[in-house]
């Protein structure tokens, strides 16, 4: 039999895109439709909030509208300060995405950079590898409290403190991924080719290494939504008046013998979106990655 | 079997020698504990029980009784006093008091280099001098009505110079040697302070059950910040006593078993917001009159006190010696439509982000409140009402460690303060005399006619002239409107029923006084 006998070859399995792929994992779509949810919430928060968030009434502690003493007026209850919970939790959510979607961004934008510049220029490599493992060394949550205490408290210093966290972690994943293609023939190809260092970087390494990075800074959301819940919860985050689902917890504490939904339904919300975005980024991680295609 | 019977006896005998101890739960810890540097209620607490001071008050809040003097004289122009020290008191370590303790404590504590905030509550003081190891002469430029009363106060505990010297910058912060019924084991800041009995002590005035030593062999002061902590700490019994309870868990905790409520009307404590009133924002009256007019402090009382609390419209409570009865048809009542329109009249026009401004100040004043969660229902609940007039008040809030620092700075704009007084010219004497600028003066009230006033009341020989003078000075600081008074705060304890109850006192705010009176029953 020869090697190029077309009856004993397999003939490959045709390779769906990443969307198709995604979409036929049930609880990749269930994650995707909650995020998709929460963020038409958060984006139409002035639209659909039925009342203030930040204005007081004498109904103080109502329970949401399950229980006894419910009321359709306030569906999720009231808070200690008689502000309407779903109207806060709209514009909480609102407040703790961006938080986490901006945080993300441009730590991830600053920490891949930084990782690509290592594997692209070698002589830039241990000066960047060196400090990145300098703030490797404090932990995120700690590296965020220590920026907040030096800043204040507030939601811009959360959003550095956060995007600072994220930035060591992306670019050692964005040089190790870099470094693995810089070693590619289609590199040593551009070179000999005289393509430009512009394009190189853009082009050949930027390209082929952007989605494995996306893959990590999907994971890494999940977990900075929870650091900023947790600083916001500590009072170190947004300030008051000011709805943040941290910080809904933290003032739900005081109340939790006596009106346990004001503390537990930003709680749940916290728990949700974290769990769906790290559903989500498992899931695209499978799709998007080339070494888990099977 | 033998070694059952023996661990059995062994438990029996160590359990009937266990030692009484209790844990006591506050909100909030003070940032040190030398009776002239604080002027924190946190403080005062402990050192009622850890020092003894030349005289002390009953509970019925009128009464001088014996301290470390037993007996005490008048002159009859009433500037000078002569105490007679009792001669068994003792110090922690064991050194004998004598009347040269007594003459380095009020010295340092009026002496302009300790920067006491609370001087001025010793009087206008001449001098004080040890006419014999027991004899003490106090002598005033002035008499001074209130002078018995004010040396009652924690301000005036009887220190060791020894200790001082010793410790330094660390006095009542690592260490603190006092007479008190109890004495210094350790302070760990913002999580408890331990104070262990003064075997020796027996020198507690007659107004206690027991006049020592305390039936307490071991006393912590817990701190814990969130008040549903603190409501399940006592009803699962980690604490025995506290007088932190939230309102909203009252009716749960007088229902509980084992848990006892017991509560005094007879406390003046007066909660408020003060404004800076050199600061651009707030400089203006007509700010300050529609903040006032802006807050609903009945509904306050009622939603977030569950009506426990009394809404407070004046400076110092109705019922308080030498209230200007004539205010009480002006005091500033809950009126947003005024509000808004005297700021629309004062030129501070609405932005299109619905907060107010004038000549480029936007009417958005940064407040200074202690965190936690009473300060944080207050000011966020102060915050929503002044939205809605166009103020958009800054919250920030700071552990009580580091509060009373920022507090005593020129940072912000408006305060949160709530303080204890006996009477108007206590309260007034405290908060707007100038020389007590930046704190506790913190709205920087610089007056010379109010320290005129002040002077003359407190150096008055008559009931008439007192009040006159401490009524004028009211009405001149309603008039400006410096305050947003928010409520008048009754004292309640929350107890195990397993300790004999307790009669709450209201010295200070302290409501366990010296402790000695904290047993558990037979």
């Amino acid at each position: 039999m020869s090697i190029a006998d077309p009856e004993v070859l397999d003939a490959p399995a045709p390779v769906l895109p990443w969307w198709q792929r995604l979409l036929r994992d049930p609880a990749a779509l269930a994650a995707a439709l909650v995020l998709l949810v929460v963020g038409i919430c958060a984006v139409a928060a002035p639209v659909i909030a039925p009342h203030d968030p930040f204005a007081s009434s004498r109904a103080i502690m109502q329970p949401p509208v399950w229980a006894e003493r419910g009321d359709w007026l306030y569906p999720l209850g009231t808070d200690g300060q008689g502000r309407d919970m779903l109207s806060r939790l709209f514009y909480g959510t609102r407040l703790t995405l961006i938080i986490g979607l901006v945080s993300v961004g441009v730590g991830g934008a600053f920490g891949s950079l930084m990782g690509l510049l290592a594997a692209f220029q070698p002589r830039l490599d241990p000066w960047v590898m060196r400090f990145v493992d300098v703030m490797l060394s404090f932990p995120a949550i700690l590296l965020g409290l220590a920026l907040v205490a030096v800043m204040g408290p507030g939601a811009v210093p959360v959003v550095v403190a956060l995007a600072v966290a994220t930035v060591p972690d992306c670019a050692r994943i964005a040089r190790s991924i870099a470094v693995s293609v810089m070693k590619q023939d289609y590199m040593e190809a551009g070179r000999a080719l005289g393509v430009s260092s512009m394009t190189l970087f853009t082009r050949y390494l930027l390209a082929n290494c952007i989605s494995s990075i996306m893959i990590f800074i999907s994971l890494r959301f999940g977990q900075i939504i929870l650091i900023g819940a947790a600083l916001s919860f500590l009072g170190l985050g947004a300030r008051p008046p000011t709805a943040e689902l941290g910080m809904m917890a933290a003032q739900g504490r005081d109340f939790l013998l006596f009106a346990p939904h004001i503390a537990i339904i930003p709680s749940v919300l916290i728990f949700v979106i974290v769990l769906a975005a790290n559903v989500l980024g498992d899931a695209l991680r499978d799709v998007l990655d080339p070494r888990l295609r099977s | 079997m033998k070694r059952l019977l023996m661990s059995s006896a062994l438990l029996l005998v160590g359990g009937i020698a266990q030692a009484a101890e209790i844990t006591i739960l506050r909100e909030v810890d003070s940032n040190n504990y030398d009776p002239h540097k604080t002027t924190s209620r946190a403080a005062s607490e402990v050192l009622f029980m850890m020092g003894d001071t030349l005289v002390s008050l009953a509970p019925d809040m009128q009464t001088i009784d014996t301290g470390v003097a037993e007996s005490w004289s008048v002159s009859e122009d009433g500037t000078t006093y002569t105490f007679n020290l009792r001669q068994d008191v003792q110090f922690c370590d064991g050194k004998p008091m004598t009347a040269a303790d007594v003459v380095y404590s009020i010295n340092r504590w009026v002496d302009p280099e300790t920067k006491s905030p609370v001087a001025w509550r010793a009087g206008e003081v001449d001098s004080v001098t040890a006419l014999d190891d027991y004899t003490v002469e106090y002598k005033l430029t002035a008499p001074f009505s209130e002078l018995l009363y004010q040396l009652t106060q924690s301000f005036g505990t009887i220190i060791d110079q020894a200790n001082v010297e010793a410790l330094g910058d660390d006095f009542g912060v690592t260490g603190f040697n006092g007479t008190g019924p109890f004495c210094w084991e350790s302070w760990a800041p913002r999580d408890q302070m331990v104070i262990t009995r003064h075997d020796e002590y027996a020198w507690g005035a007659g107004f206690h059950a027991n006049t020592g030593p305390a039936s307490m062999d071991r006393i912590t002061w817990q701190i814990v910040p969130e008040e549903n902590t603190r409501t399940v700490g006592v009803i699962t019994g980690q604490t025995q006593v506290t007088q932190y309870v939230p309102y909203i868990a009252l009716e749960q905790l007088k229902a509980s078993p084992g848990v006892e409520v017991v509560q005094s009307d007879l406390a003046f404590w007066t909660y408020y917001m003060g404004f800076k009133i050199d600061k651009e924002t707030v400089s203006d009256p007509a700010v300050r009159r529609a903040i006032n007019l802006a807050v609903d402090q009945a509904a306050m009382s009622e939603d977030l006190f569950f009506g426990v609390v009394q809404p407070a419209y004046s400076y110092v409570s109705q019922e308080a010696l030498d209230w200007n009865a004539g205010l009480d048809d002006k005091l500033l009542k809950f009126d947003p439509a005024q509000a808004n329109a005297i700021l629309d009249e004062a030129g501070w026009e609405m932005g299109d982000d619905g907060v107010r401004g004038k000549d480029g100040v936007r009417l958005a004043p940064t407040a200074y409140v202690f965190a936690g969660s009473t300060w944080g229902k207050i000011s966020e609940a102060v915050q929503a009402y002044l939205r809605e007039i166009g103020v958009d008040m800054q919250i920030q809030a700071f552990d009580a460690t580091v509060a009373w620092g920022k507090l005593a700075t020129q940072e912000f704009d408006m305060y949160g303060m709530s303080f204890p007084y006996v009477s108007s010219g206590d309260a007034l004497n405290l908060y707007f005399r100038s020389q007590n600028a930046p704190s506790p003066n913190r709205m920087n009230w610089i007056d010379d006619k109010t320290d005129a006033l002040l002077l003359a009341g407190a150096t008055s020989v008559t009931d008439e002239g007192r009040a006159e003078a401490y009524g004028e000075v009211l009405e001149m600081v309603h008039d400006a409107a410096v305050w947003l008074p928010l409520y008048h705060e009754p004292m309640v304890i929350a107890q195990s029923t397993d300790l004999e109850t307790v009669v709450p006192h209201n010295i200070y705010g302290a409501g366990l006084y010296k402790g000695l009176d904290l047993k558990y029953k037979e």
